[in-house]
């Protein structure tokens, strides 16, 4: 039952998609992914540059800003742009906002990505990368001489360890889950590498007790959505996939170290305030997109979204594990990532979440087609602490 | 003993210090772990900020703290060595103060094997890439 004000509801879809193929080393600079996935998001609508008049555009890892995609893609007049904080999620709302508004009629929301040279031995060696420019997008980590966001997340996830017995075969869980959903998705990092639990358990440590099979892949990569009016939709050559409702959610002090407690995440708040704006309940739920930049989100986003209690996913994912695929699915039925999220698929911060909701949602995923009925889907994006949204997609 | 903001900038290169939090930067070169204390509400800030979140007051002292905490969070940076144990790799940690706010540093003068959740610490000084740095080390209570 709707009990919060949310006037956007069912009003606003998403009519195109278009993304580029995810490589480690792809020879293609971020501002040209992303040019080639909006082509494709935009073609894919069925429409042309001069319906585009808003541009919702990614900030992080050399995403290029409003102003350079405009002139790239040849759109002669935009009404509203914004260069935006992951995640993409994020993004989605932004531009939800934007059409609702009336401020723009068509956005389209990119986000194009490039490995960082910082981020391993062979990226470091790529003399191109090393003069590339990282965005944080406005993100102001505190000027101090001690290391703070991924050491944060692992310490987080030591301290849900301890207060609730968790092991690392449960992380481990996860994220031989997701290694085994990524096998049906060409578009996937580690399409062919199955993952053993003795592999998780033996995978090098980066911040203990996170191996670095807990955290994504990063890559080089692009994805784009277009977004329009409900109305407009109808029009359009492909099915309408709608924004049934959507939030973001922040507590106070979401600084990594100072959030409160494991019971008073930024992600608390977004349940809080996500159900209230839907017409929907969890049951209603036909697929699940948690979200995985770290192992230790998707295991506190199984709880947050309400299928289990504080500190019982553990469990709940040994109950609904498909031993048969190496898969966790709920009530042998619900999806969980079937892209293989960003642990297996690539970091691209939800886009890739949100791609997978919409192509499910459509019923374009071909081998990874959901058998059951697709009506609704949750998505849970964002990290643990300040950048959490949770949106309810839906079909007609 | 006064340091001028030329000559901290100056032992503290590479640091983004900015006048929220130069206090703070400035008792590290004087080994005095500062954070920010309302003089109107009495509670205690950390990060540094310009006001005081509870009560909005302008009047914030930098203070120093007892020195005493507890470990709340903590996790290692593999392959970064420990301050004074180059064969394990050295911890993050989040301490709770008794002030009421965390303060995430490493701990020193501990085995990574006994690094506890809830255990007591205490301040202690160390320097980093010739920087002083306030770190935590197990302690009685």
């Amino acid at each position: 039952m709707t009990t919060a004000r949310f006037p956007a509801r069912d009003k606003v879809a998403i009519v195109g998609l278009g993304s580029t193929q995810y490589t480690r080393d792809g020879g293609k600079t971020a501002p040209a992914l992303a040019i080639e996935a909006s082509q494709q998001a935009i073609r894919d609508a069925g429409l042309n540059a001069q319906d585009i008049d808003g541009l919702i555009g990614g900030s992080w890892n050399a995403s290029p800003a409003p102003v350079y995609m405009q002139a790239a893609l040849g759109i002669e007049e935009v009404t509203w742009t914004v260069h935006h904080l992951i995640p993409f999620a994020t993004l989605v709302i932004s531009a939800m906002n934007a059409v609702f508004s009336g401020v723009c009629t068509t956005a389209l929301v990119y986000a194009g990505l490039n490995r960082m040279p910082g981020l391993s031995q062979s990226a470091s060696k790529d003399p191109f990368r090393q003069r590339m420019v990282n965005n944080l997008g406005g993100l102001q980590l505190n000027g101090r001489q001690i290391p703070g966001l991924s050491s944060s997340y692992s310490g987080w996830m030591q301290r849900y360890m301890h207060q609730y017995g968790a092991t690392r075969e449960d992380f481990g869980r996860l994220c031989i889950s997701d290694r085994s959903y990524a096998a049906d998705n060409p578009r996937a990092i580690f399409r062919n590498t199955p993952l053993t639990m003795e592999q998780y358990l033996d995978a090098r440590m980066v911040r203990e007790p996170m191996c670095m099979l807990d955290m994504d892949i990063p890559i080089d990569g692009a994805d784009a959505i277009v977004i329009t009016t409900v109305e407009r939709a109808r029009d359009l050559k492909k099915k309408p996939v709608i924004i049934h409702a959507a939030t973001y959610g922040q507590v106070i002090h979401a600084e990594d170290d100072q959030m409160p407690s494991l019971d008073n995440f930024s992600k608390h708040a977004v349940m809080r305030n996500l159900w209230p704006k839907s017409e929907l309940t969890l049951k209603d739920m036909d697929i699940f997109f948690p979200y995985d930049g770290f192992s230790i989100i998707y295991m506190n986003d199984i709880e947050m979204a309400g299928y289990c209690k504080r500190g019982e996913a553990p469990d709940f994912v040994k109950s609904n594990w498909d031993a048969k695929t190496n898969r966790f699915k709920i009530n042998d039925k619900i999806l969980v990532n079937p892209h293989g999220g960003a642990l297996s698929e690539g970091g691209n911060q939800s886009a890739g979440h949100v791609r997978e909701a919409i192509t499910q949602l459509r019923g374009e995923a071909g081998a990874r087609q959901a058998q059951n009925e697709l009506k609704n889907a949750l998505l849970i994006s964002g990290s643990l602490f300040f950048n959490t949204v949770g949106l309810v997609l839906r079909t007609e | 003993m006064d340091i001028s903001d030329e000559d901290m900038l100056a032992r503290l290169p590479g640091i983004r210090i900015d006048h929220d939090n130069k206090a703070y930067y400035r008792g590290l070169l004087q080994h005095r772990l500062l954070l920010n204390r309302c003089k109107t509400c009495g509670t205690w800030h950390s990060p540094p900020r310009a006001t005081c979140p509870k009560c909005w007051s302008w009047d914030l002292v930098p203070t120093e703290i007892s020195g005493k905490g507890r470990v709340y969070l903590f996790s290692f940076r593999n392959g970064v060595p420990a301050h004074g144990n180059p064969s394990e790799p050295s911890a993050v940690a989040a301490i709770e103060l008794p002030e009421g706010v965390r303060f995430t540093t490493t701990i020193v003068n501990c085995p990574k094997a006994d690094i506890r959740i809830g255990m007591p610490v205490a301040l202690v000084w160390v320097e980093e890439d010739g920087m002083p740095m306030p770190a935590f080390q197990p302690a009685s209570n």
